[in-house]
């Protein structure tokens, strides 16, 4: 038995057996992540040892199904794993209160399932399905509480919007295969030319969608909806992920033009979702619009052409990310709500998720030596030592100090304020979720190193991108801390509260469109309507014209003949009388006058 | 034209002359077809003359005169199967009762 399968089977068997079973949904959910993460753990340790395993199953004919553990799918493998674990013992905390247990349970499982799938797929036929599956899973998670108020449209919303940005990837892989004659990635990775440069486009694309990057971050922040779990799990660390790790793969095959249309969409995405987030009135969009931000960054390492900066800080990220969001669960727990304004003070009620949570917002601004400093640092370094410097690392750093003044902002609001403490149920439960993630992102920046050798590639070390780092982080914790929000963003503060919408956003730019496009389409259809109604009617009145026809002109004519005959005959009838002597004296006389006639000329003659 | 075929001839309309006036007198349906018989007995003798004394030697006025003899045959069974028929429905087989063949 292959690692790479159970890695995949395990959360999906169980998934299955709880809904079988319906019962146990916590232990059984605990053990098939558990089994997961076992041998995602194994893939790692053989890429360690240079052993790359890969699974082959029969698929479409020369395209066949490929499941592939490089050292890179590995280590993304265990991300996933682990992540999800920890999240996982959280949510068992979490829906204590919850009577849908068991739909939870299996969903997340399925999601889980799913992204391995996705990350260790070695093909893209396998990538495309899973990344439809993550869709899925993720519209079905979103939407859990799908009776309360907007939680429905907050996940057909994300849905939508990730499924049109998916037809970006359709395309590129219908490019990719056309071109290369092969599903498998690796193969087609060695692609060039304009192919390739509508190939990255696309890619970017899809990449952006999932992303959430600006200008498709929206659905990001109205996927809050969904239990904070999910948001940990789904819009940190995985399906927001999903974008991210596809660029990362593909990295190598990128042109330079696509790398630096990459790095200003993530440069351009990490400001402006960093602004929104400081604007921001609700934690949990707070922490979504931070996610866009700092995806946005990893495009901005991508495009600098530093792909493992990008995969440092998705690492570092999805630890970071997945406790904040299960300190904001637990804070909601306190106060029934995710409003900055209900949570003012939630920190002293809780000091010690708190302390969590101080510490991952840390990690996050970049203040060593918490995990987030090592990669942000990367990812300066790498602007820095990118053609585009100029362009990128001016990017990189407003994004860095924006991080820290948002971050500082809330940290300032959730401890300034009074205390109400009552109790929670499975407190126990989410605390020992939430410390396993604060302290892999506390301790994950040691880890880098052992990253670096794994993929045999090095971080240029500089130390003016450590300087300008740290100094950025410092600067953007100062300004969140001291400067109250609506003077630190100034005229800016109703753009984003509004999300930065450009001349109404989707509702001008797609909605309208699309709803002028239906409007066109049903009148068309309604002309349409009667003109076939008329060809009809036309078709009725030839029909009416012939019967006439038929009736008057023909029927009448026959009938007339038929009349005419009749009579002639009872008239003729009335010539016999039944008389035999009569007959016969006529028929003498008939004959005398034929024999006459011949006579007479005869004696004339 | 010898005298013998002027004889010949006047005898056969003689009989034809009677021929007609016994049918047109007669109202019994039995003495009808023997004024009709007259008749075709006068046409026959006016046939077997012209034959005797014009074309002794060809043989198609001899058979025209038994063509008509067979013809007077069937004309009698068929007209005497008539006279009995009517006899035997109606009891008489005069003419000038039986007007049903009116149209």
């Amino acid at each position: 038995m292959n690692f790479i399968s159970v890695a995949i089977l395990a959360p999906l068997s169980a998934a299955v057996l709880i809904l079988l079973l319906r019962r146990l949904p916590a232990a059984l959910t605990l053990l098939g992540a558990l089994i997961g993460l076992l041998a995602s753990i194994g893939l790692l340790a053989s890429a360690f040892n240079g052993i790359n395993s890969e699974l082959i199953l029969p698929g479409l004919p020369e395209l066949p199904l490929h499941l592939l553990a490089t050292p890179l799918t590995a280590l993304l493998s265990t991300l996933v794993a682990v992540i999800s674990s920890l999240v996982l013992i959280y949510a068992v905390g979490y829906m204590k209160q919850d009577k849908e247990k068991i739909r939870f349970f299996a969903t997340m499982l399925l999601f889980i399932s799913a992204m391995q799938t996705l990350v260790l797929a070695g093909d893209w036929i396998l990538l495309l399905a899973a990344w439809e599956l993550i869709g899925v899973s993720s519209y079905l998670l979103i939407g859990f509480w799908y009776p309360r108020p907007g939680v429905s449209s907050a996940a057909t919303r994300a849905f939508l919007v990730t499924r049109s940005a998916d037809l970006g990837l359709y395309i590129a892989v219908f490019i990719l295969i056309a071109n290369t004659g092969s599903s498998d990635i690796a193969t087609t990775l060695n692609m060039g030319g304009h192919a390739a440069v509508a190939a990255g486009l696309l890619l970017l694309v899809a990449a952006m969608g999932k992303s959430a990057q600006t200008p498709l971050h929206d659905w990001l922040q109205r996927a809050m909806a969904g239990p904070t779990p999910v948001s940990a799990l789904l819009h940190s660390a995985t399906l927001v992920a999903a974008g991210a790790i596809l660029l990362i793969r593909t990295a190598p095959m990128l042109p330079t033009d696509v790398l630096l249309v990459i790095g200003i969409a993530g440069g351009i995405t990490t400001v402006v979702t960093g602004l929104i987030a400081l604007g921001e009135r609700d934690l949990k969009r707070l922490l979504a619009a931070s996610t866009s931000s700092q995806y946005g960054l990893m495009l901005v390492a991508v495009g600098a052409g530093v792909p493992l900066a990008a995969l440092l800080h998705l690492i570092a990220h999805a630890a970071i990310k997945s406790s904040l969001f299960l300190g904001a669960g637990v804070f909601q727990h306190s106060r029934e709500s995710t409003t900055l304004a209900d949570l003012e003070g939630v920190g002293r009620d809780r000091p010690r998720i708190f302390f969590g949570f101080v510490l991952a917002a840390l990690a996050l601004a970049g203040i060593p030596p918490l995990s987030g400093f090592f990669s942000k640092d990367a990812i300066i370094a790498a602007s820095l030592a990118s053609p585009n410097a100029p362009l990128l690392a001016t990017l990189a750093l407003a994004g860095t100090l924006l991080t820290g003044a948002y971050m500082a902002r809330a940290l300032h609001i959730l401890w300034y304020g009074n205390k109400r403490k009552h109790p929670i149920a499975g407190l126990r439960w989410m605390g020992a979720g939430l410390a396993g993630l604060v302290t892999l992102a506390v301790i994950l920046g040691a880890g880098f190193p052992s990253i670096e050798t794994l993929l045999h590639r090095s971080m240029p070390d500089n130390t003016l991108a450590q300087i300008l780092g740290l100094s950025a982080a410092l600067g953007g914790l100062m300004l969140g801390w001291f400067i109250p929000m609506p003077r630190l963003l100034g005229p800016l503060l109703p753009w984003a509260q509004r999300g930065f919408v450009i001349a109404g956003g989707f509702d001008t730019w797609m909605v309208r469109p699309a709803f002028a496009i239906a409007h066109s389409c049903d009148r068309l259809e309604r002309r349409l309507y009667v003109a076939v109604l008329a060809l009809g009617q036309f078709g009725l009145n030839i029909g009416q014209v012939v019967r006439r026809s038929d009736d008057q002109g023909i029927d009448g004519l026959i009938f007339s003949l038929v009349h005419g005959t009749l009579e002639l005959g009872s008239r003729a009838r009335t010539l016999q009388s039944g008389l035999i002597h009569r007959e016969m004296a006529i028929a003498v006389v008939g004959a005398a006058l034929i024999f006459a006639i011949p006579l007479l000329a005869l004696l004339i003659h | 034209m010898s005298i013998d075929l002027l004889l010949a001839l006047i005898t056969g309309a003689a009989l034809f002359g009677v021929g007609i006036y016994g049918a047109l007198s007669q109202t019994n349906l039995v003495m009808i077809m023997m004024g009709v018989e007259l008749m075709l007995a006068g046409a026959m003798v006016n046939l077997v003359a012209f034959w005797r004394y014009l074309h002794p030697d060809t043989p198609a006025g001899q058979m025209f005169v038994l063509i008509v003899m067979t013809v007077m045959a069937i004309e009698m069974a068929v007209g005497f199967g008539v006279a009995i028929a009517r006899f035997r429905a109606k009891g008489s087989v005069e003419m000038e009762e039986a007007v049903e063949l009116k149209g």
